[in-house]
């Protein structure tokens, strides 16, 4: 056909709309179409009366939802302790990452492949068999971990109400920090030898060359770190909702998410968990947006 | 004036309903009990039927081959605790759910309010099924004066114990729970490290079973609101005594099922199981390798002075709104909850006790008992003669129950089963309120 000689020639526009179209498709209809579909029942009602045996009413109720969302103890608790999981989890497994990708790429550095297969490993167990070994080594009396702390004087409850916080982070940063460590060390590799060299020559040791001239140079896959960590984070509830079969202090509305589950599938609210669900997708989006603003002002300086 | 006609059609059809279902107990009536239940006009075609009941499979295998007029295909869905019921409800408010659903007494009324599920009069022989029922159990299903369901298991609450450990701590079983509280305290007198029973917080049925043995009503209706009842007198009588009992430790708090409670099962710390008939496989399960064989009795719950029990558990079979074919469905349902070929085809999957008469002795055939040291099924009967008549589930026993579940995770850490159920009755006002349900306490 004639136009196939067109279309090699490379003009543009209508190859670019042929690849495009599949993405914007599935994209529309899977990302889009679900998001406008809450925005809509996120304003509606669903009202029974008396007894509530019989049809229920859908009504349109303006902001209600998102007030009720904004006015339930358990969604602002929720929120909170998201911040306070937050607090733990970002120091803790942006920290560890850098410093392993550090060490990895530091050139004293021994059985550097094995250490970042490692390193990676716990990464590439699915979020529920991990979240599910976790649990079994926090439960009392059938953990080994918990027996050994015990023999050795120790005695903790990972489980309970106080340390469930701490204990669900910690799966978290098993899971990701070898991933992180990985976009990490490869963003180290691309640091230009010449400039590592200038620093030795210049007398720089190990410590100082990381500290002075690889840390500042990773800046920038740290703040996507940061972006996507951040973003995960809100995503929060398949460690949740796992360890809650362990144990009772994992609440149903423990966070956001599950708030937005519990809305719907136990208190049979679509419309608030609809409202929910749009409330946590902006609050996403305003983290991203300041991340990378921050993150672009700071690589700038 | 216009809706003249459609009320008397509608009438019309209600009485074409009566008469074939007088043609159908007049066929009944004349024919032998073995033979096929009387043909319901065009029941046949394809079905699907979701349970997460163990060993349906094999009946829903029993029922296409016993006939050929209506095939089902069956699916197993996860439990309750397990998102089951997040699933079909999804599923059948999308369209697409089973024809036919298994749902607990609990969760029934639920997905009633819902429109969920469909009335079965009309669709179902009630002479032979509904009408057969003891009146408690029948309860369960009706709403309004329509049955939703037909109940499947009837669970009453019993106790299990260590009869070695009560021995030798001297004690008999308890009758009352003021006898309960002495065991328990003689218990740990000779053993400091063991239970005689536990308090799951994720189990708000048992506490509600609990309360229901007490005298208390949950819920109720008052003309057209609901009546909580989670902070009424009964059930104060009964969280204070579950309270003391977590206080003296002769009660230990943890998770039903969990690895813990299975430990502690294991190796003796728990001289007691408080559960239901069912509980027996489980029990059987987690201390057979300690060689606890003969071991494990069953007793009547202790009560309050007088004779007492409630239900624990059990579940119905029901017709979702998603059926397109409801009659097909409910010559199915008639069929699992009722013929004893089901209950054979099922095989051994635990001391079931059935609500339908006659059906529990065929269970009982499949399940081997001799794992205990006394007739267990000799005090599934005397527990159900007792239950106590008039409890009703609530319109969204999911609210409460996840209240429940979450303020009962705070008892580990100083909470109280007082404050809990404090909580639990506010979610449950604002849950419902929120929907638009008339709400009275």
């Amino acid at each position: 056909m004639a136009r196939k000689t067109s279309t090699m020639s490379g003009t543009g526009g209508r190859t670019a709309a042929l690849f495009l179209t599949p993405f914007f498709a599935v994209f529309a209809l899977a990302i889009i179409a679900p998001v406008v579909y809450s925005l809509v029942l996120s304003f509606y009602a669903q009202q029974k009366s008396g007894l509530g045996f019989g049809e229920a009413k859908t009504s349109f109720v303006g902001l209600e939802n998102y007030l009720q969302v904004f006015q339930s103890e358990t969604f602002t608790g929720g929120l909170g302790r998201l911040a306070l999981y937050c607090l733990i989890y970002i120091p803790s497994m942006v920290g560890g990452a850098v410093v392993f990708a550090l060490l990895l790429d530091a050139t004293a550095a021994r059985a550097r492949k094995l250490f970042q297969l490692l390193v990676f490993l716990p990464h590439a167990v699915p979020g529920v068999i991990a979240a599910l070994i976790w649990a079994y080594l926090y439960t009392p009396g059938v953990s080994p971990l918990v027996q050994a702390l015990q023999s050795g004087g120790i005695q903790l409850n990972f489980l309970d109400a106080h340390l469930v916080l701490p204990s669900v982070v910690n799966i978290a940063v098993w899971e990701w920090t070898g991933y992180n460590v990985i976009i990490l060390f490869t963003a180290l590799q691309a640091v230009p030898r010449e400039i590592l060299e200038a620093a030795r020559v210049d007398g720089a040791g190990e410590i100082r060359t990381a500290l002075s001239i690889k840390f500042p140079l990773i800046l920038p896959a740290l703040s996507v770190i940061m972006l996507f960590t951040i973003i995960g984070t809100l995503q929060l509830f398949t460690e949740p909702s796992i360890i809650a079969k362990a144990t009772a202090s994992v609440t149903s509305t423990w966070v956001p998410n599950l708030w937005a589950y519990d809305a719907a599938f136990n208190r049979h609210n679509l419309n608030q968990a609809a409202a929910a669900s749009i409330v946590i997708a902006l609050l996403a989006a305003g983290l991203s947006l300041a991340v990378t603003r921050l993150s672009s002002r700071m690589n700038k300086s | 004036m216009k809706r003249h006609p459609l009320l008397r059609r509608r009438f019309l059809a209600g009485a074409a309903g009566l008469l074939s279902s007088a043609v159908l107990l007049t066929g009944c009536g004349t024919g032998p009990a073995a033979t096929p239940p009387a043909p319901a006009g065009d029941a046949s075609g394809e079905i699907t039927f979701w349970s997460s009941l163990a060993g349906m499979d094999k009946v829903a295998e029993k029922f296409n081959a016993s006939q050929d007029k209506i095939k089902v295909t069956f699916e197993t869905i996860p439990n309750g605790g397990n998102g089951g019921y997040a699933k079909l409800s999804t599923a059948i408010t999308a369209g697409n759910g089973p024809d036919v659903s298994t749902i607990e007494y609990a969760q029934l009324p639920q997905f009633v309010s819902n429109g969920q599920v469909l009335p079965l009069d009309g669709f179902i022989d009630k002479a032979n099924t509904v009408d057969k029922l003891n009146e408690q159990i029948r309860g369960l299903v009706q709403f309004d004066g329509k049955s939703y369901g037909l109940p499947y298991d009837a669970a009453p609450m019993v106790m299990w114990y260590r009869k070695d450990l009560l021995d030798r701590a001297g004690v008999g079983v308890p009758k009352t729970w003021t006898e309960f509280e002495t065991a328990g305290r003689k218990l740990k007198a000779v053993a400091p490290k063991s239970y005689l029973a536990s308090f799951y917080p994720n189990e708000p049925t048992l506490m509600a079973a609990l309360a229901w043995q007490g005298g208390a009503k949950w819920f109720g209706t008052e003309g057209d609101s609901w009546k909580l009842g989670l902070r009424d007198e009964a059930t104060k009588k009964v969280s204070d005594f579950w309270q003391r009992m977590i206080d003296q430790k002769i009660v230990k708090v943890e998770q039903a099922f969990s690895d813990e409670w299975s430990a502690d099962l294991a190796n003796g710390t728990l001289a007691g199981v408080l559960g239901a008939n069912w509980s027996a496989t489980g029990i059987q399960k987690r201390t057979e390798a300690s060689g606890q064989k003969g071991k494990w009795i069953a007793a009547e719950a202790p009560n309050w002075g007088t004779p007492a029990g409630a239900f624990y558990g059990g579940s119905s079979f029901n017709v979702t709104k998603s059926s397109k074919n409801p009659a097909a469905a409910a010559k199915f349902i008639e069929f699992l909850a009722t013929s004893p070929e089901a209950i054979a085809a099922r095989g051994n999957t635990g001391s079931a006790y059935l609500a339908y008469p006659g059906l529990t002795k065929e269970a009982q055939k499949a399940f081997d008992a001799g794992y205990f040291g006394n007739d267990i099924y000799a005090v599934f009967d005397k527990a159900y003669a007792t239950i106590l008549p008039g409890w009703q589930w609530g319109p969204n026993w999911d609210v409460t129950n996840t209240a429940l579940k979450d303020s009962f995770g705070a008892l580990t850490t100083g909470g109280k089963i007082d404050a809990a159920l404090d909580s639990s009755a506010e979610a449950t006002l604002s849950g419902l309120t929120q929907n638009g349900l008339s709400v009275k306490e």
